[in-house]
């Protein structure tokens, strides 16, 4: 049960930058750079570094140091969802 | 949505010899997708304890080796996930929700369930579709301790409903007045969510 | 500069390329075809008659410098939706839903600097080739090593390529390690990577390099891991994890 060989949980996970398509939709920018700044524990993680969960009903991006979840996407036939609670804010360089 | 179709790609399948137990929009898989959403927690058995709390007289707190006390049946359903796949004939072990109700005197006024879960993930049911066989606390799937990954030690398990539902990881249930969306059915997902109703997301 | 609005657009498949055994490099025209940066991905869209969709990321192989086009180097995963169809399915000439370049953060281009590090795990090779294509490309004498682990000889991608650059450019150099069949007479890394691996590959570059991590991700998990414990600013390592790609 510890064999991390046999998370296949573990191995689902994938880095926010694997998101970039979805936030690039919905924020109509590259938000992988991006700085969101965790509600729960106050520190700051580049967009493309968060913890990614792709396979289930939704995406979930979670914090890096403490698994907060800091967002969340869905995406149904007639909308896109997205929840960004567990940020306290995100922050991004002005477009070049 | 519309996409440019994918000459020759079929997609999944809907076998005719199963068709008719197959949901709406559904396709028929044989191995165990993992549904993730999160890192997998490893509670110790331990400092594990199931709970029931909120509308009732006295909340009642099971420990691991309490809850491995109580009777158990053994189940064989079908389970069908919002993300279209469904596996059919899947066995376990499990505490009937019904036995666990036994343990406290529910509230009159206690009307659905937040079911909540290590890892923080809640999902709401109506209590009425809680009861009477309808959902039970499986802690064996085939015969075998249920793996972390697909929820053990302990998950909820209310195969009428789609399989968020299903709390993994489950810790307590907590009686409430009031329906209030869990994780997914905050976010897009349908508040009830039957699939054969295809209830996927909300408005449907 | 305003963006373009990120779109799917159809490319045309215009040359399949075996690489290794379980890889193949593809080729597509795009009708909107934008310049990437190297390490950057698109994302991949399938439909079926009945309407079922279901999409994946590939990163791009091809380095920016090559214009109109992109290549994509794909593993097959036998249990897979989407690559076996990739594999066994598509033809040049086909039509495939793309939607890119994406992704700002696993990104490399000369004007960042180096010494570079990149570490790779199967198909994780992929955009880091983009990256040294790239630097090859722009003539670049940054110094740049490669880590770079495989099952066995024969899933090695890009092998010839690697060494090639290698003979060309003293500034750059590959380290193969190889976890269950090294090839005959190997006296290399014969191994999961590990810190020891790391510290050994990194040792000319000292604290300094900038580190790309792709593959597997229990593979990326691991590697990062060890980085980390060896103190390495966590500024200086960016990680791309592909997922379940080792069975
Ligand atoms: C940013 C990014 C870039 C990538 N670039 C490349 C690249 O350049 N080249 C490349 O080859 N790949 C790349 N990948 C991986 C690629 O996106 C796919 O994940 C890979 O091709 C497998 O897809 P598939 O549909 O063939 O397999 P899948 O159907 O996704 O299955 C893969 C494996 O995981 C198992 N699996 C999948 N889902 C579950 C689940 N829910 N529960 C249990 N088991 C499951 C399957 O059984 C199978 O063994 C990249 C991934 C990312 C995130
Ligand atoms: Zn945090």
């Amino acid at each position: 049960m510890d064999n991390d060989q046999a998370d296949m949980n573990t191995a689902l996970m994938v880095d926010g930058n694997a998101v970039a398509g979805q936030l690039e939709q919905i924020f109509g920018r590259d938000m992988t750079m991006a700085i969101a700044r965790c509600a729960g524990c106050a520190r700051d993680a580049q967009m493309g570094a968060l913890m990614a969960f792709i396979r289930g009903p939704g995406i979930v991006l979670r914090c890096p140091a403490c698994q907060n979840a800091i967002a969340r996407i869905v995406e149904t036939p007639s909308a896109t969802y997205l929840e960004a609670r567990g940020a306290a804010y995100l922050r991004m360089a002005p477009q070049a | 949505m519309a996409g440019l179709i994918s000459r020759g790609f079929l997609g999944r399948r809907r076998p005719a010899e199963v068709e008719n137990r197959l949901p709406p929009g559904q396709y028929l898989v044989t191995d165990f997708p993992v549904l993730s959403a999160g890192p997998t927690p490893h509670t110790p058995l331990d400092r594990w304890s199931f709970t029931i709390e909120g509308l009732v007289q006295s909340p009642v707190t099971w420990s691991w080796e309490e809850f491995q006390k109580l009777p158990t049946q053994t189940y064989t359903i079908d389970i069908s996930c919002v993300t279209k796949w469904t596996k059919l004939d899947t066995k376990w072990l499990a505490v009937s929700v019904d036995t666990l109700l036994q343990a406290v005197q529910v509230d009159p006024a206690g009307r659905y369930v937040m079911a909540y879960s290590d890892g923080g993930y809640t999902t709401n049911l109506p209590l009425d579709e809680m009861v009477n066989g309808q959902a039970f606390v499986a802690y064996q799937f085939d015969d075998k301790p249920l793996e972390p990954v697909h929820g053990g030690p302990a998950r909820l398990v209310v195969p009428h409903l789609y399989f968020w539902k299903s709390a993994k990881w489950i810790r307590g249930l907590r009686v409430v007045e009031r329906n209030q969306p869990g994780f997914w059915e905050s976010l897009g997902y349908h508040i009830h969510g039957d699939p054969w109703k295809e209830e996927r997301y909300s408005g449907d | 500069m305003v963006q373009p609005v990120l779109e799917w657009q159809a490319g045309r498949v215009t040359a399949i390329r075996p690489e290794t055994r379980q890889t193949k490099s593809f080729s597509f025209a795009l009708p909107k075809w934008m310049a990437h940066r190297p390490g950057q991905h698109y994302d991949v869209r399938l439909t079926a008659p009945d309407g079922y969709q279901t999409q994946r990321s590939y990163s791009i192989a091809s380095p920016p410098e090559r214009l109109g086009e992109i290549e994509l180097t794909v593993e097959r995963i036998p249990d897979g939706e989407v690559s076996p169809y990739l594999h066994d399915v598509l033809m040049p000439g086909d039509q495939l839903e793309l939607r890119g370049p994406i992704g700002g953060y696993f990104v490399w281009e000369v004007s960042l600097g180096g010494p570079l590090l990149l570490v790779g795990g199967g198909s994780g090779v992929v955009p880091l080739m983009a990256m040294l294509r790239h630097r090859a490309a722009q003539h670049s004498t940054l110094p740049a090593r490669i880590l770079y682990s495989s099952r066995s000889a024969e899933d090695v991608i890009y092998r010839d390529e690697l060494d090639g650059m290698a003979a060309a450019d003293p500034t750059f150099e590959p380290f193969y390690t190889f976890t269950r069949q090294p090839p005959a007479g190997w006296t290399g890394y014969r191994r999961r990577i590990d810190a020891t691996m790391l510290a050994e590959v990194m040792r000319p570059f000292d604290r300094r390099a900038r580190v790309y991590v792709c593959g597997p991700t229990l593979l990326v998990e691991a590697v990062a891991n060890a980085l980390v414990q060896m103190e390495l600013p966590i500024e200086q390592i960016r990680t791309e994890r592909f997922g379940p790609t080792g069975a």
